[in-house]
């Protein structure tokens, strides 16, 4: 009987103990939208932005005092629209992003996703002069998804 | 000398006759007469209950309900005809989603006996097979976008909110399981079995945006397709002959 009990307790603990069996490696799950900085003058050649700093509508700064020809931003995924802040030397350029969300299952260790669909931008032309939406739809972090011309 | 040879010969003969002789039967031995008794065994239908479900109940907090009924009727000495039927509710609380399935299922087979038993013992170190069938509803409760920044864990710049769902599908699971287990007689008719298995998914219907993560009967559903299971049962046999 004793030995019952512990093959019974041995069985429990083993059930119990191994329910962690896989973790998420994929990185990152969400993706995050990328914006390429080009030279308003010459499209085709990319143009770092001096001194820049980045911070969403009423948050921390996500990036302080950088200089970068691509940012890599995240979306707010509980609204539909996620405004952002560019500041170069201390001309701020407010960035408007719209989107639609969509929520994709990946697997029992990574949860949902999410995609951001119909994506629109709204720049306030303060220094920045243009761009150019490439993909409108954010769905990996393979390539820029819109163009900045400054 | 020759005299000397054939006298040894001759010797050596008789001793041979007297040898083969030795090893004879004497015709009045016990010969055919059978000194061992034959124990025989019960052939009957044996039913029980897993008590480790409500066990689990009390103690896994994730573990809304079970309950199996288990049975097995003796067709030969050592196979043994299997059936379990049950009903489970289980919530799978994972990282980023939580989950209730909820549902029956039934699993036939056959138990093969291994054990050779002394004297009168009816014990049983035994060895399975199953084919289990479980429809059941998984409700999608809630869960939460995974929009972790990188590996560190650290908290994203958006969190995401957790997002109600009550997302209910109907689905079905089919699988084939190895058992191995061991019964004993604890008291007179009355057993005591513990068993582990392994089950292989044949098929297991998916819901749309989402995965089957756990089916009743065949407990979590591994990456692979394969599952664990555990049984501990208590089983009282209705003997109908001794064979």
């Amino acid at each position: 009987m004793k030995k019952i009990i512990g093959f019974v307790l041995l069985c429990i603990i083993l059930i119990t103990a191994c329910e962690k069996d896989d973790f998420c490696i994929q990185n990152p799950v969400t993706p995050k939208l990328i914006l390429r900085f080009y030279d308003a003058n010459d499209r085709t050649t990319t143009k770092n932005a001096d001194a820049l700093y980045v911070w969403a509508e009423g948050k921390d700064s996500l990036f302080v005092n950088v200089v970068t020809d691509s940012l890599v931003i995240p979306l707010n995924s509980n609204t539909e629209q996620t405004v952002y802040n560019f500041s170069k030397g201390n001309v701020v350029e407010q960035f408007t992003i719209n989107y639609t969300t969509e929520n994709e299952y990946i697997s029992r260790s990574c949860g949902f996703r999410v995609i951001y669909n119909n994506l629109s931008f709204t720049p306030s032309n303060n220094w920045i002069t243009d761009f150019s939406t490439i993909e409108t739809t954010v769905e990996n972090q393979n390539a820029a998804h819109v163009q900045v011309f400054h | 000398m020759q005299h000397m040879f054939k006298y040894f010969i001759n010797f050596f003969l008789f001793f041979m006759v007297v040898d083969a002789f030795s090893q004879e039967q004497p015709k009045d031995s016990l010969a055919n007469l059978n000194d061992s008794i034959v124990y025989k065994s019960p052939y009957g239908i044996r039913l029980g209950v897993d008590i480790s479900k409500p066990i689990l109940v009390s103690v896994d907090g994730n573990y809304n309900n079970g309950f199996e009924i288990v049975g097995d009727y003796r067709i030969s000495k050592r196979l043994f005809l299997a059936a379990e039927l049950g009903y489970e509710d289980k919530t799978a609380q994972e990282d980023f989603t939580n989950s209730t399935a909820k549902g029956s299922y039934i699993r036939l087979g056959i138990n093969y006996n291994l054990y050779e038993n002394w004297l009168d013992m009816n014990n049983e170190i035994f060895a399975g097979f199953r084919y289990g069938f479980s429809i059941f509803d998984q409700t999608l409760n809630s869960y939460k976008p995974n929009v972790v920044n990188g590996e560190g864990n650290d908290v994203p710049y958006f969190p995401a909110n957790l997002i109600s769902s009550d997302t209910a599908s109907s689905l079905n699971a089919h699988w084939s399981e190895f058992v191995l287990g061991f019964k004993v007689e604890t008291l007179k008719n009355l057993y005591v079995s513990a068993s582990i298995s392994y089950k292989i998914a044949l098929s297991i219907k998916e819901p749309e945006n989402f995965k089957t993560l756990y089916a009743p009967g065949f407990n979590r559903v591994f990456d692979s397709g394969t599952g664990f299971g555990f049984n501990y049962t208590i089983s009282y046999l209705i003997p109908f002959s001794k064979k």
